[in-house]
Order: C-alpha cells, then structure tokens, then sequence
C-alpha cells in the first residue's frame, strides 16, 4: 500500500508506480467530485429518460401496430405523415397555438408583474390567489371552462347577452375559429400568472438606483420603463419565455379534454395527433413518428424566437 | 415608487388593474364554487343565473366524499407529488452543482445536453415508458409514477438550481477549504444552506406540476385505490355521457386547497428562488 | 406487506424491489404481487356503466357470490369514460401486464392477444335463442369468437314530445326530409336540433354513418377492399347535412363531443339528439318536469326506405397473457349464464340490451315504455363498419374521424366534391 505521507517527487511523471494513491486528495480533484457526484442523476436520466427516447425514436422507424411484431420501415412513417393533411393542420394549428398563446401570456405577464410591483396590504394572499388557476390540475379546471365556454347556459355568454354587448353569445367551440381562440384563451388564462410572478421576481431586483438616475437624466415613467425597466427583465423574460413555449408546444390535456382536436381537426395539435394515432388508432410507430416530428418544429421555433430577439 | 402618489394614480395604477386580473383569475373558481354548491336541478336551469345559487347544498362535497376514493386520491397525489419532489431536487441538484460551480472536462458539454433533455415531448415517451413500467412490474403501483415524473422534473429543477448555484461566489468554498474543510462540507455545511429558496422554489415547481400530472398517471393507474386526483376525478365522476358536474367542481376545489396553502406560505421564497436563479443565471 | 410470493420470487425481483424501494416506500399498494402459484384474484376492467346500479350490482352482488363459491377475489377495475379505455387496453396488451379479462373496445386492435372464447360464446348462444347476426362480425375471426357480446348500448333520437307537438309533429318524423322540416320550424322556434359533429366516439357516429346507409352509401364494401363512398348519393348525403345544419342545428354541435349533447338538451337549448337514454335518466332524476317530456325515436328513413341504427357493442374477451386465462374464462362463463347475467342486464334498466334473441321479448323491456325502443335497434342495427369487416383500418378511420370530418369540413366551407375526396383519398391510404 501507498504510504500517505509520501509526497509525490517533483517532475515524476514516467513514474506513476510511485505517486502514492490518497483517497481523500483524489475525491477532492474537481473532475472526480464533480463526476461522482453527477453519476447517481446521470444513470436515473439515461436509464428512465435516455431509453425510453431512443426507443421512441427507434419506434417511429417501425411500422407497430397493437399486438403485432413490429416491422421496419424506414422513414415510411415520414413519408406518410408528409402526405397527411391532418398532419400538415396538427403543425399549423401547434405553431399557431404556441406562438399567440405565448405571446399574450408574456404581455399579459408583464402587466401583471409591473402592476404587483407596487406595495399595498395583503400583497402576499393576493400573490397566492393569482397563481390558483397555475396550481388547480388542468384536466379539472378545463372541465369547467367547457361549462363556461357553453354558448347557452355558460358564463361568457351570460355575461355577454346580460350586460347587451350581444344577443347571443358566439359558439365558443362550435367553429374552427371560435374553438381556436377559445383553446388560447383557456391557455393563456392558466400560464400568465406563471409569467406573471416569474417577471415579478425579476423587477424586484432591479436597483432602485438604476430608476433614480434615469428620472435625474429627465426620463418620464415610459422612458423609465423603456430604458431601465425593460432590459434589466430581459433576461428573465426570454427564460420564462423559452420555458413556456415548449410547455405549450408540448400541450395534450388541454385540448383532449376540450374539443378532441375538432371541429374539423382544428384543433388537433401534434401531441393530441400523436396519441390518438397511437393510442386510439393503434398504430403506435406512427404516433411516435407525430411526436419525435414536434422537435425539429419546436427547435425551428425557438430559432426563430432568437432572432426575433437579437434583432432588438 | 419615485413619482407623485396621487389617489387617482393609485387607482389607474393599481387598483384598477389588480381588480382586472384578479378578476380573469378568479371567475371561473367561482363558477366551480358556485357549481359544487348547486344542486343538479338549479345547475341544469336555463334562467338560472350561472353565479346564483337559490338552494346551497352540500350534496356534491358529501357524496364525493362519501361514495368516491376522493380522500385516498388526495392521499396519493400529496405522496407521489412530495416524492417525486424529493427525488428531483435531490437528483436535480446533483446535476446542478457540479455543472455550475466546478470546472472540468466535458461540463460545458453536458450542460447543453442537460438543456436538450427539455425538449423531449411525454408524448413521444409515454408508448416506451408505459412498456418500461410494465417489464418492471409496476403496472398500478404509486411507485411507477414516483420514479417517471422526476423525468419530466429534473431537467427543469436542475437548470432552475444551477442559475442559483451559480449565484453563490467561490470564494466561500475556496475560503472553506483553506480552512480544512473538504470539498463535500463546503457544499453541505456552507453553500447549499445559502440555497434554501432556490430550493423551496423549485421544489413548489415540481410539486404544482406533479400533481397536475395526467398522461402517465391515466396510463399507469387504473385501480381506484392508487389513483391521484385529475385521473380519478376524471376517471370515476365522469360515466359514459354524463358528468358529474356538481362533484366534478367540488373534487376540483378540494383538491386545489392543500395546494394552495402551500403556496400562500412559501410564495415569498418561491419568487426569491425565481429571482436569482432566472436573473443572475 | 411487502412479502413476494412463494415460489416465484428471484433474486432479481429481489433486487427490483430493492431499486424500487429507493422511493422510500415498499409496502401495501406501492409493490405490485407477483405472480402467484394458483389465481387467488381475477382483474376484470370495464368502462364505467351509466347505470351506476349495473356496476354497484356487479361489485357488491356478484362479485363476491362468485368469491363465495370459488374462493376467487374478483377486482373490478372502473375504467374512465370518455376514451381513455382504450388507451389502457393497448397499454395492457402491448406490456402483457394488466385485467385478466375486460370489456374489449375496438377489439380489432388485439384480436391476436385474445384467447379463443368459442366454447363459451357457442354455449351461450345455444342456450339464449341464438345470437344476432351482425354482433359476430365483430366477435368472431378467422372462424372463432375473440369475444363474448355482453350487451349493446342502444343510441336513438332523443327529443321533446312537448316541443314537437307545438309545431305539430304528432309522430316523431319518419324520414330524414320530414326531419329536416320539423328542425327548421322548431329552430325557428328558437328549439333547434343538437346533432353530434364534433370528435366523439358515440353520439356523432350513431346518426351519421345510419343517415349515410340509409342513403345507400357505404363507407367500403363488402369485403373492406374498395373504397365506396365516393357516390353520387354521398353528396346528397352531405348537402343534406349541410342544409340540416345551417336550417335546424344549434351552432355548436359541430365541435361536440359525446357529453355536450347531454348537457344541451338538459339545459333546455335543444329539441332533439341522437343519443344512448341517459338524458331521460338524468332527467327524470333532476329535471322531472322534463323527465316527464322526453321520447325517443328510430332514426329516419332515407331515399332507399330504409332506416338503420349504429350498434355500440360491449365484449368481454380474456387477455392471452393473463396468468391464468382457463380461471379468467370460467368466471366469464358464469357471467354469462342466465342465473347471473338477467339479473344484471336487469340491474342496469336494459341499458345494455344483449345481443340474444331470448330476450327480444323480455318483460324487463315493459318496464319504462320509452325504453322500448331500444330493443327495436338491434334489428337494424349495423357495426360501425358495415358492411365491410370490423378491422384496424376501420378503427383507424374511426378515430381519426375522417368521415364525421368530411361532414363538418362541408359546413365550414368545404366544397362538398372536395370534402368527398378527401376524405376518399385519406380512407384509401388507410386501406393500402
């Protein structure tokens, strides 16, 4: 054994024999700590993440329906899907879906941050009471919004046809472009508070003194906003943003437990697709095809957010 | 605020707004409420007003209580959510601390893999996990659920974590060891209790979205008594055509409220956590 | 307890249970059995019954008479209404782990992992007046039943007597064009119909696929090869529906799946839908005014003089990976003898009308006059796919809903000829 007092000669690098082996300085080598440590979460990732992707994608590969072998095919899955007008709709309608959905969540997000950003009593329970829409499951609180999106008895209409702006509500879901709207709107009313208290959390931490000098140099509240305020939340802004994109370009309960994906598949998004091809078609390497296709779009997407942003 | 305070400002500023969104956040809850406390006839009246209840009941919550397993998916979405909490922030840290604070071949490398992780959707892996879960016979168990939403949580929580590890400055740990300590009581006794709110942060995080979870637990729990709240809802208010709208909404509010006390008592850290990790990440 | 069982327990399920464990928890429902040398317990999964009092029957009466006589624990598993069944049989079936025995919905995507079930279902039949035709296209492949038909979930034309009678339909309208005249006066009325378009599984299949037959359309042939449904009395079918839509429908029923129409007519926004008689039961629950109100009608005629009905079977079929499949069989044996199936199908107010003739003119039918009816559809009651066979690619075509679509694609602006042939063009790819 290694004597551990030994101190390893000066230069001895063709003498590895030699260098004494010392359990405790080895642990304390940056490379080996750090690898230890990542090992345990690495092997949880590969084994319960890292498997089933790679099978995933092998799937898509495959012709699989239930209870038969699976039989290889290529990018036949592909070509399919290329040929497939539902799937073409399913792309638009996720792209279409995401990018609006986000767009009023980060607006909205932000109006509600700037205006949480003011002290007042209860501040705290209010906090807590804007976030209940992120926090109730969805599948339950989507239930409701079916009875509320109801053109007859629901409470939109009611509200409408009560207060005269209309006489009879609009089909929330009765038509390709209501039910689009409508599946936004329940999107967005359930991710804005998250946006909302993210940006908070950001605008809390910009100095007060960053304001002070602004309004010293002869900024007004806008030119406060424009050139301290909004910058400074840029980077929480993009983080929240990037985050939640692929949170709603992902979405499934939504739309399954609301329209199905109709009327006419306006509605159907790609994750609703790919589960009822598997799941309700049976056809399970199509289905996979559906979802390993989402990434290539959402990667296009969030490209296409980067240079949106760079060119501010 | 710098600026004049005037009441009409106040009013424009904030209280006007406030009522705003806390109006589109709170109204369809009172519809449920409002639902949950209606008997089906009043419910199923077209003149009724939606909001109005002329005869309170609270037939809804005690037949859901009584004649569903609601208690037991309770149980089980509290259990499955705070393990599956612990595990991903036990798990996500491990991938985080190294990854923000250490230098060393292949960290930058696998950080970017760790992002990439992100972007695989459930609804390619719920077909190869459903087959997993089976060959290890965990068809119906809790455990199933306990060990796949961490998938869906580590790579957030460890991102999340690392933007606040990254937070803490070397020259704590640096200073530790030159004292003696090794490298693993730095991390235990000095940085990691600098990172409680990022903790608490992401720990609500994962908890909120465990226990909306829906995809895996439909496909793994089918028995009754290991349901977890949206599955068994769902599952057993809901027959053939008919929905159980009154215990619908009462199993909606129920099951929000041990969350939602959560929340109201760690909000402060969970924006804290958010700050540093997102701002200075 | 976290006691494997005897025999089989390994080292590996040792160590699986280990692993498993690491979650901190090793007990009660947290570690599934192992397999066991002699069946203690039979899963039996099925959607849950709009009859409650059919599922409460079956848990708290025959369960565990069967447990009494046999020693064996039945568990029934209630499975999600509203499409999540399926889902979980494939899960099951592709992971050989889940119910021994279950209520096989869109079979045809498992038919292989089915064990043969022709002795039970031959007896059956031999001792309950014989089966119905149709339903052994469904159950029977290849020359042998993959399946028990347990029951039909009867869907016909529900409407409000009170309503019609104000605009002077004394009998519910014998043809589709009688039809159409009666909606566009009780739309007028500000009663419109409610009929079914949206991504159901039930109530949008069960007036559209009749209406197309009774127009002499089919979707394919006989023998599931050609495509038939580009005809020219599919565009008659279509305009027909348009002009029902436009003249006689409530907006939104385009977008409806199978529970709005419930929740339509209770609320009182709609006169008439093609529905299974739960609205009547929640009616005459809740609403009893209304209750009092609702009959139910055949589905119209078309130009052929015919009228059809779209059968929504329930099968009961034994999983072949089942540990157990012989124990699994003779508990669906005893289901299915007279001593214990009557009772139940009785328990369930005939919500689920057997497929055996024995009971063409059982008293149980007499109970509720309006229930009646329900009976008749079995008559003229066709699968979904007819007349061509009840396979994956019929099931393909029907949940991606390309003929519902086809309608609804015409309302929204579709030219009807291009509708048409898109539908065709994708039912084609389909098919191969």
């Amino acid at each position: 054994m290694s004597k551990i007092l030994e101190a390893p000669r000066a230069g001895a690098l063709a003498a590895p024999a030699h260098r004494p082996f010392r359990p405790a300085a080895f642990f304390e080598r940056e490379s080996v700590f750090s690898w230890l440590m990542l090992t345990p979460p690495l092997l949880f990732l590969l084994a319960f993440l890292g498997y089933p992707f790679i099978y995933g994608v092998y799937l898509s590969f495959f012709q699989k329906e239930v209870a038969r072998a699976a039989t290889y095919v290529g990018f036949g899955n592909f070509v399919k899907l290329n040929n497939d007008p539902i799937f073409w709709q399913a792309v638009r309608n996720t792209i279409i879906f995401t990018g609006v959905a986000t767009i009023f969540k980060a607006t909205g997000g932000l109006g509600m941050a700037l205006v949480m950003n003011q002290a007042f009593k209860m501040k705290s329970f209010v906090r807590a009471m804007l976030l209940l829409p992120f926090i109730v499951p969805t599948v339950l609180s989507t239930v409701a919004w079916q009875w509320i999106l109801d053109p007859g008895m629901g409470l939109f209409n009611r509200l409408l046809m009560v207060s005269g702006l209309a006489e009879r509500g609009p089909s929330w879901l009765g038509t390709p472009t209501m039910a689009m709207i409508s599946i936004i709107m329940v999107n967005t009313w359930r991710g804005l508070p998250f946006f909302g208290i993210s940006i908070l959390a950001g605008l809390q931490t910009i100095p007060v003194d960053l304001h002070e000098s602004a309004t010293i140099d002869g900024a007004g509240t806008w030119g406060r906003f424009r050139y301290v305020t909004l910058p400074s939340l840029m980077p929480v802004i993009l983080i929240v943003t990037v985050f939640s994109i692929v949170i709603t370009f992902f979405d499934f309960q939504l739309v399954y437990v609301l329209t199905g994906g109709g009327p006419a598949n306006s509605t159907h998004l790609m994750a609703t697709y790919a589960y009822s091809l598997s799941m309700g078609a049976g056809q399970m390497g199509l289905g996979s095809a559906v979802a390993l296709s989402m990434v290539p779009v959402l990667g296009l997407l969030l490209v296409a957010l980067t240079f949106f942003v760079r060119k501010d | 605020m710098v600026g004049e305070l005037t009441w009409q400002k106040r009013l424009l500023g904030l209280w006007l707004p406030l009522s705003g969104f806390l109006v589109v956040a709170l109204f369809p809850f009172t519809w449920m409420a409002a639902t949950s406390l209606k008997t089906n006839a009043e419910l199923y009246d077209p003149k009724a007003s939606p909001l109005s209840i002329h005869h309170p009941s609270l037939v809804h919550y005690i037949d859901l209580l009584k004649e569903t397993n609601f208690l037991v998916w309770v149980g089980n979405t509290m259990l499955v959510a705070a393990i599956a909490t612990g595990i991903s922030l036990l798990l996500g840290s491990m991938l985080a601390y190294p990854l923000a604070r250490m230098r060393f071949r292949g960290g930058s490398l696998l950080a970017v893999a760790v992002a990439i992780t992100y972007l695989i959707p459930q609804t390619l892996l719920f077909v190869p996990m459903a087959d997993l879960i089976g060959r290890m016979r965990l068809g119906n168990t809790l455990t199933a659920v306990m060990l796949t939403y961490p998938t869906l949580l580590v790579p957030f929580i460890a991102w999340l974590l690392m933007g606040y590890f990254k937070t803490v400055p070397k020259e704590l740990e640096e200073q530790a060891m030159i004292d003696g300590a090794s490298r693993w009581r730095a991390m235990t006794r000095i940085i990691l209790p600098l990172c409680l709110p990022g903790f608490l942060s992401a720990g609500i995080f994962a908890f909120t979205l465990s226990q909306n979870e829906f995809l895996y637990a439909l496909l793994f729990l089918t028995k009754s008594s290991v349901r977890t709240v949206p599955i068994g809802v769902v599952g057993e208010l809901i027959r053939g055509d008919a929905f159980y709208w009154g215990q619908l909404m009462a199993g909606a509010l129920l099951g929000s409220i041990p969350v939602a006390l959560i929340y109201s008592f760690f909000v402060k850290y969970y924006v804290a956590g958010l700050t540093a990790g997102a701002v200075k990440g | 307890m976290a006691k494997p069982a005897q025999s089989k327990a390994t080292r590996r399920d040792f160590l699986k249970l280990a692993a498993a464990g690491s979650a901190g928890v090793a007990a009660g429902p947290f570690i599934s059995r192992n397999a066991q040398a002699k069946p203690v317990q039979i899963t039996f999964a099925r959607e849950s019954s709009y009859v409650k009092n059919f599922d409460v029957h079956f848990q708290n009466v025959m369960a565990p008479a069967y447990e009494k006589a046999t020693g064996i624990k039945i568990e029934y598993q209630i499975q999600a209404a509203g499409g999540s069944a399926v889902p979980q049989l494939v899960s099951m079936v592709e992971n050989k782990n889940g119910a021994d025995l279950a209520w096989v919905q869109q079979e045809w995507l498992y038919r292989d992992a089915l064990v043969d079930v022709s002795d039970i279902a031959e007896e059956v039949g031999k001792q309950q007046g014989g089966w119905y035709d149709e339903i052994k296209r469904l159950s029977i492949d290849k020359g042998k039943w993959k399946s028990v038909p347990n029951g039909n979930i009867g869907q016909l034309m529900n409407y409000r007597r009170d309503w019609f009678d104000e605009v002077g339909a004394k009998h519910f309208p014998e043809t589709w064009d009688e039809f159409l005249e009666v909606g566009t006066k009780l739309k007028a009325k500000g009663h419109p119909f409610g009929m079914s378009m949206g991504h159901g599984f039930a109530d949008n299949y069960s007036w559209l696929y009749p209406l197309l037959w009774s127009y002499g359309v089919t979707v394919m042939d006989k023998d599931g090869k050609k495509v038939a449904l580009d005809s020219s009395e599919t565009a008659k079918a279509v305009e027909y529906v348009k002009k029902l839509y436009k003249d006689a429908c409530i907006d939104d029923c385009i977008g409806w799946l199978d529970p709005a129409n419930n929740k339509a007519f209770l609320t009182g926004q709609i006169s008439c839908t093609n529905n299974a008689y739960s609205i009547m039961v929640s009616a005459k629950r809740d609403l009893p005014e209304m209750g009092k109100v609702i009959d139910h009608g055949l589905n119209p005629k078309g130009p052929t003089g015919q009228r059809y009905h779209a059968l929504v079977p329930v099968t009961h079929g034994v999983f072949a990976y089942s540990k157990d499949p012989q124990a699994a069989k003779d508990f669906l044996r005893w289901m299915m003898d007279p001593k214990q199936y009557r009772p139940w199908i009785a328990s369930g107010d005939m919500y689920f009308a057997p497929y055996l003739h024995a009971f063409d003119k059982a008293p149980e039918w007499d109970i509720e006059p309006r229930v009646k009816p329900f009976q008749k559809v079995l008559e003229t009651g066709k699968l979904t796919s007819w007349p061509a066979p009840a396979n994956r690619q019929h099931g393909e075509v029907i949940n991606r809903w390309i003929v519902i679509d086809m309608f609804t694609k015409a309302i929204t602006g579709t030219p009807t000829k291009n509708a048409i042939a898109e539908a065709v063009a994708q039912i084609k790819t389909i098919y191969g």
